[in-house]
């Protein structure tokens, strides 16, 4: 790294680190009531998608005109939506046409897959769903890996995807899978797709490697695809008897949380996932969810 | 000089008709080499096999080594029979091989024509050789064959080569500090991304050998114009044989003196400067000569038959090439893979029939390792039985074979690789995966790891973490989960050996034990 690519660098990750305190308001004007967190139920992934994010305050609470959105789905494995192993295409596809019409310049859409990305954007229905709506949907390419500072307990710099800081916005939407280690792979661990390098190394030590990771990439939007959910031989599965149908979303901007309501899907307790405990104590975010005002819609 | 001898101007269209047609058949052989890549899709989408299964050599060779016959027998025999009628026309207006030949020879000015008369006979004897080895169940035509020999250098060599300098050069280039510049080279990436380079680097064992042999064969035109087509393609001597009594010929007109001015042009090295000793099966149909003929005494055409010269190739010299060609099939066979013992490390793409089989089949040009989409099939140095070199290996530390891909079978000309139905796919085995205790985190090093389960791509996972607790150096207990491989689900595709963080030497890998096809290499009763 000579010293031109640091400077940016240090800027680029400063720079993401202050924004997100200025960006979220806490009550912000267009928002009808100060709600923590939106979950819709329905038979429609379009729908829900749509009716929690109007009911969280509309997209044009947290994209504005000219903005340039990355959105961050799950599209890590080589398989088709049914399965449950990536997130929903229609859940995908919606939240780009929501950003379009908050008036987004750019909508971009990758994934770090862990399977080949080509078999992957297409199997899932990913590389469809959000080209139909008109985002720019890109593989993931080396050299657009920084190493870069993180002001983390256990990460201290890693590669990192430079788009996503390049970004105005980051909107997170993840899939709920169990995983080996992490017991669940939710909205936190989603920003292992925007690591490089040997990522599988973070596993030793997963839940603050987490935490150290949504500290660092902070999203505008969390939105929770369970419209399907995959309840065993997660994160890959392909057994159509480990889906369990959910038909449902929840809107959030609070990582924590977003992972504690997620567990809860599963039958665990909202402090079930090391990660969420910890991101708990840090101030990430709460995982409370009894103290949240949590609006539930059917859609 | 050639041009000054050449005089009127109308003459050329026999010339331009083919160069064009050249240069199509380039273009569309490249546009299918590059259309060899997973665009996502189950289907491949693209007759990327056209020409291999157009190659009557190939399709003839690997009928008799295999004792079946082939889908493609169709189109090669086509071919061949088009040969028949109308000439040598496939090396003068069609192999992309040979307009690369052209393209090559172009640039050279000079040449010490150095080579002995009777050259031209080698091509045939070493058809002679690969005929009579194949029909020993020996396949290695692949080997000689142009377009098994282009598409395999081109995969695994001058693509590779052509995308690290290109990708190289622009990534440099976006790193000056010149505004505008990286935005540029960015562009210029993603449009190239977008159809001519492949998604990730390619990268094979062996690669700058073969750019090396193919580059060696290239610069044989210095020594002679062609000299891969005039002295050593078993193909053009099959087509040459073919092509004796074909009706389309050119024929010489009485004005002919023998000046020799169509010599220097003549693509083939036929003789044409005496219609006695014109030797038809080495015309390509080229039409230089036509154009040269200061007298215009030449032509092309239907229907004039002119008596050809004989084939002469001396008969003891054609015992001798079947002879070799029949001793080189137990030479190239004794190895210790025949004893029974199949090498561990002989990972086959799967789909791939039991050796003996597969390799009756196998013509070793690079199709399935172009097309593989991780890049983990490399071409065998010492893995297979020495007649097995350049054939498909599977090495999961490069690249691991995805689940639900079935590429290779697609692109597999002779059906050494069979096309598995996607349904079929999840049941085929290629090998087994084995945990090292002694180097596996959770295993020795009470440090958690579950990689190999995470990435596990079966249904029901075929590693099974069992929770275990270990002590750490200062004696507290540490939870780990230490992976088990559950034989029965683990179709050894190595996507764990592929992730498996232990460096060095992966902590989990597969071995070839256990693959489906074959009855003796198992493991389990």
């Amino acid at each position: 790294m000579n010293r031109r690519e640091f400077l940016k660098t240090a800027a680029v990750t400063g720079a993401t680190l202050a924004l997100p305190g200025l960006l979220l308001p806490d009550g912000s004007a267009a928002a009808a009531e100060k709600l923590d967190m939106v979950v819709a139920k329905g038979p429609s992934p379009a729908r829900i998608t749509r009716a929690a994010v109007d009911a969280f305050g509309g997209m044009r609470r947290f994209v504005s005109r000219g903005d340039v959105v990355v959105i961050k789905p799950n599209i890590g494995w080589d398989r088709t939506p049914e399965y449950a192993a990536t997130t929903n295409p229609e859940v995908v596809g919606t939240l780009v046409r929501l950003c379009f019409e908050a008036g987004a310049k750019k909508v971009k859409v990758f994934d770090h897959t862990v399977s080949s990305p080509r078999r992957a954007y297409k199997q899932s229905g990913i590389a469809d769903a959000a080209a139909a709506a008109g985002a720019d949907l890109s593989f993931v390419e080396d050299r657009k890996f920084r190493e870069m500072k993180i002001q983390g307990e256990t990460l201290k710099s890693w590669p990192l995807y430079t788009e996503v800081f390049e970004a105005d916005k980051i909107i997170n939407v993840p899939i709920a899978k169990v995983h080996g280690t992490s017991i669940l792979t939710l909205g936190m661990k989603n920003w292992m797709g925007v690591m490089g390098g040997s990522r599988g190394r973070i596993h030793q030590r997963i839940d603050p490697c987490l935490v150290d990771m949504a500290r660092t990439v902070r999203p505008t939007l969390v939105v929770l695809d369970a419209v399907r959910i995959l309840v065993a031989n997660g994160p890959t599965g392909g057994d159509l008897s480990d889906v369990r149908l959910m038909n449902t979303v929840a809107v959030s901007q609070d990582q924590v949380a977003v992972d504690a309501f997620g567990s809860t899907l599963f039958g665990l307790r909202e402090d079930a996932l090391g990660c969420v405990r910890l991101g708990h104590q840090a101030g990430l975010g709460n995982m409370r969810l009894a103290r949240q005002k949590i609006r539930r819609i059917q859609a | 000089m050639e041009n000054a001898l050449a005089p009127e101007s109308g003459k050329t269209v026999i010339r331009k008709a083919r160069l064009a047609s050249q240069a199509l058949f380039l273009l569309l052989f490249l546009w299918l080499f590059l259309q060899t890549e997973s665009k996502g899709a189950d289907q491949l989408g693209y007759p990327v096999k056209f020409f291999l299964d157009a190659d009557p050599l190939l399709v003839l060779t690997a009928i008799l080594s295999s004792r079946s016959f082939l889908p493609s027998m169709l189109l090669a025999g086509a071919v061949a029979l088009a040969t028949v009628f109308m000439g040598r026309f496939f090396c003068g207006w069609v192999c992309p091989l040979g307009t690369l030949h052209n393209l090559t020879g172009s640039v050279v000015r000079k040449r010490r024509r150095t080579v002995p008369k009777g050259s031209f006979r080698l091509k045939y004897l070493l058809l002679v050789f690969l005929l009579a080895s194949s029909a020993f169940t020996l396949q290695i035509t692949g080997i000689f064959d142009p377009l098994s020999l282009l598409i395999r250098s081109l995969s695994l060599s001058v693509y590779p080569a052509f995308q690290y300098g290109v990708t190289s050069f622009l990534d440099a280039l976006s790193r000056w500090p010149v505004p505008g510049l990286a935005p540029a080279a960015d562009w210029l990436l993603d449009i190239l991304h977008k159809g001519v380079l492949s998604l990730r680097q390619p990268l094979f064992n062996q690669g700058f050998l073969l750019g090396l042999l193919f580059l060696g064969i290239l610069a044989l035109n210095w020594v002679e114009r062609r000299y891969w087509c005039r002295y050593l393609c078993p193909l053009g001597a099959l087509l040459g044989i073919l092509s004796r009594r074909s009706l389309l010929s050119r024929s010489v007109s009485e004005g002919c003196d023998s000046c020799g001015a169509c010599v220097p042009g003549c693509e083939g090295g036929c003789f044409p400067q005496s219609p006695d000793k014109w030797r038809k099966a080495e015309c390509y149909l080229c039409g230089n000569c036509d154009d040269a003929c200061p007298k215009n005494v030449v032509s092309f055409g239907f229907g004039r038959n002119p008596a050809a010269q004989a084939l002469d190739l001396g008969r003891r010299r054609v015992i001798a090439a079947a002879a070799a060609g029949v001793a080189a099939v137990p030479l190239l066979r004794i190895g210790p893979t025949r004893a029974g013992q199949a090498d561990p490390r002989l990972i086959r793409p799967p789909g791939s029939l039991e050796e003996r089989e597969f390799l009756r089949r196998c013509v070793k040009c690079g199709e399935c390792m172009k097309v593989c989409i991780t890049g983990g099939l490399q071409p065998a140095l010492t893995e297979a039985a020495p007649e097995g070199i350049w054939s498909p290996v599977l090495v999961p530390r490069v690249g691991y074979c995805e689940y639900r891909c079935t590429l290779c079978g697609q692109v597999c000309p002779t059906g050494a690789i069979r096309s598995l139905k996607p349904a079929e796919k999840p049941d085929v085995k290629i090998g087994l995966a084995m945990i090292d205790p002694g180097r596996c985190l959770p295993w020795a090093h009470a440090v958690p790891c579950i990689v190999c389960e995470e990435v596990c791509p079966t249904p029901k996972k075929a590693v099974l973490l069992e929770e275990v607790v270990v002590k750490d150096r200062d004696g507290r207990p540490v939870t780990v989960k230490q992976p088990r491989v559950d034989l029965d689900r683990c179709i050894g595709c190595g996507i764990c050996e592929n992730r498996c963080p232990v460096l060095g030497k992966p902590a989990i890998y597969v071995l070839s034990v256990g693959e489906s096809r074959s009855r003796e290499n198992q493991l389990l009763l």
